[in-house]
């Protein structure tokens, strides 16, 4: 049983004795790109520890270069890594910073990725690859002993790998942002904006005890199509192989349904809730059905804010009225193009796991109030 | 008895196109792509159950996308019950960072040797070989340049750099005498090409007549076109590991070995389990 937890820890206090504790303690970042160090050195203030020194930075021959300057030799290693734009760059930079500190007798190697790469490519996809277990077993053989995640796309991805996973969670922060920045949310609907982010939004709803709505029909992306029904290459049908009697039944194919709106939104502020916000094109056929049922303002809360393209123009020329991420992903230039785009702070859990983990304390307090569906 | 099937990833379709039309095949289709959040998708467009798959992914241009997108068409092919899957990495990448060799790979690896192509450029595109020089633009070259000395049955020089002061820029020496001769600097890359297009000066300094450049990857990055145009060179001959389009147009002196019958010629014997060293000392026809 964890020890009682008088009033929330000070994280300067607690910080303060960081170094000194087992070997002591290096955070790193592994990211070249300036924007993507930013949420890394939030959580080096809260936890009062400087970050490691390391140079990482792109050759001429676009070859990745990761120099530690710093002994690691014994101590727990925490590899904090944002996803850039330039994703395979991203995940070559934390793999060689990982082997770097394996192979200089780090203790422990705890990667912090708030938002795990790829974790859309996490099903087999007619001739396609599972990326996200490509990239699980790449992370684990580079030396990886632990990761810290928040909000992966799909729970299961943590199957993947064989080292302990925290698949931390952002929404009692969004919930909160809910309850204190939207005046009469308790007239609000919390909506799912497609059939598979009907459990997500049940959870919501639960916490702040409101109704939920769900929309189905034409507004599909494209990879729900992909996912679903046949999961590895068709079988050629050879004629006179079979056995008439045994014909294998044909899948009917699905019918696409107009665009229906189960639950009541007349009349009421709608939250769409979702994980991941990318192409916003579903978003905004939402907004604009949400609008045409009644809904007074819609606000789009997720947690990671990938905004790719042209988001934030999409975004500002919609029925949209707030879209809120929280900072996994940088997204500095998305809010300059959008002022609709606000931000949640979450450096506080992921110090937290990271002060925790380090202390060999109990997790169990982050997780508390977490539904099984969220 | 599975078929050879041959995919190109997005480095270098050139070459593999070559390589296919050597083998008598077509390249395998495959849809390489990145989703708006610039991750990598592939999808093999036909069956590869039960074959013997060949992927050609050179270790150029952006590294880490054509790596990513290299493991992800491994993976694939795997996933897909292939027989067998071998990667063609003609350029690899990442490989100053730490010296690769078999030891680090618990597969089978098959380096290959430029050297055959290089030495039969040599014969047919300078007519004064038999009384040239080869030179090492530095001291760790010396095994492949006097290789190929013996093999032409001429002499050798090298040049190194010797540090006089701790803030002093190294001084670069010549060991061998070069004067009124064709010297051939032979070396495995050209990246940024500083010491390479230093040498050169030295050796006409020293007495060289022509001064010509051999390299097995032209990966040419940074300021190396404009180097190379103001450098005295008479040819500046790469192999086509990496796609060098571009680059010959900036720059007339680069020249091209096609090696994609080396490449072709490897992937045939691996076929059909012969032996690979006859590769390291002749060229296919």
């Amino acid at each position: 049983p964890s020890p009682p937890l008088p009033s929330t820890p000070s994280p300067l206090q607690e910080g303060l004795n960081m170094n000194h504790t087992k070997g002591g303690l290096v955070i790193f970042t592994a990211n070249s790109h300036p924007a993507s160090r930013e949420l890394g050195k939030r959580i080096s203030e809260r936890l009062g520890v400087e970050l490691g020194k390391v140079q990482v930075y792109q050759e001429a021959n676009r070859e990745t270069r990761v120099q530690i300057q710093e002994s690691v030799r014994g101590k727990d290693v925490f590899v904090i890594q944002t996803m850039s734009k330039d994703v395979n760059t991203t995940i070559m930079e934390m793999l060689i910073l990982v082997y770097a500190c394996r192979t200089s007798c780090a203790r422990s190697i705890t990667g912090v990725l708030p938002y795990f790469p790829y974790s859309k490519q996490c099903k087999m996809r007619k001739r396609g690859s599972i990326v996200s277990k490509l990239i699980a077993s790449m992370m684990c053989k580079a030396g990886l002993t632990h990761l810290i995640t928040m909000d992966l796309h799909q729970k299961e991805i943590q199957g993947f790998f064989n080292i302990p996973v925290d698949n931390l969670r952002a929404s009692p922060f969004l919930l909160q942002y809910i309850q204190e920045e939207i005046p009469d949310y308790r007239n609000a609907v919390i909506v799912a904006k497609s059939p598979a982010s009907a459990k997500r939004a049940q959870s919501f709803a639960e916490r702040l005890r409101l109704g939920i709505a769900v929309i189905h029909g034409e507004a599909q992306d494209a990879e729900s199509d992909q996912v679903d029904g046949r999961h590895s290459p068709p079988t050629v049908k050879t004629t006179g192989a079979i056995h008439p009697s045994m014909e294998i039944p044909l899948l009917i194919p699905k019918e696409k349904p107009p665009i229906t709106v189960v639950g009541d939104v007349g009349g009421r502020i709608a939250i769409i809730v979702d994980d991941i916000i990318d192409d916003v094109d579903s978003f905004v056929a939402a907004a604009e059905t949400l609008k045409e049922r009644g809904a007074y303002k819609i606000f789009v809360m997720a947690t990671h804010g990938l905004l790719s393209c042209d988001a934030p123009r999409f975004i500002e020329e919609s029925a949209i009225d707030e879209v809120v991420v929280t900072n996994t992903i940088p997204h500095e230039l998305q809010k300059l193009q959008c002022p609709k785009i606000k931000t949640v702070d979450i450096s506080m859990i992921l110090s937290e796991a990271i002060r925790r983990i380090h202390n060999g304390e109990s997790m169990s307090y982050l997780f508390r109030n977490i539904g099984v569906d969220d | 008895m599975p078929n050879i099937v041959l995919f190109s990833g997005s480095s270098h379709h050139d070459l593999s196109q070559k390589v296919a039309d050597r083998l008598g095949l077509e390249l395998g289709k495959v849809i390489t792509k990145k989703f708006s959040n610039q991750e990598t998708c592939v999808e093999i467009g036909e069956s590869v159950r039960g074959e013997d798959v060949y992927i050609v992914q050179s270790g150029c241009g952006e590294i880490n996308d054509n790596l990513m997108e290299l493991l992800i068409m491994i993976n694939a092919c795997k996933i897909a019950s292939s027989s067998r899957v071998t990667a063609v990495i003609p350029c690899f990448p990442y490989a100053r960072q730490d010296k690769k060799d078999k030891g680090f790979f618990d597969i089978a690896v098959d380096n290959l040797y430029a050297e055959p192509a290089v030495l039969q450029w040599i014969r047919e595109n300078i007519p004064e070989w038999k009384n040239c020089i080869i030179v090492s633009p530095d001291a760790g070259g010396a095994k492949r340049v006097t290789s190929i000395a013996d093999r032409l049955n001429v002499d050798f020089a090298l040049i190194h750099k010797e540090r006089k002061k701790a803030n002093e820029v190294d001084r670069m020496v010549l060991v061998g005498d070069v004067k009124d001769r064709v010297a051939i600097m032979v070396d495995d890359m050209a990246d940024t090409c500083g010491t390479i297009c230093h040498a050169a000066d030295k050796l006409i300094d020293a007495g060289a007549v022509k001064v010509y450049a051999i390299l097995t990857h032209g990966i040419f990055s940074g300021p190396a076109i404009s180097r190379i145009n103001s450098a005295p060179f008479e040819a500046v001959v790469v192999t086509n590991t990496i796609p060098q389009e571009e680059k010959m147009k900036a720059c007339p002196k680069i020249q091209v070995i096609d090696i994609s019958m080396i490449l072709a010629e490897a992937i045939r014997r691996t076929h059909n389990g012969e032996s690979v060293s006859y590769l390291f000392s002749h060229v296919p026809l």
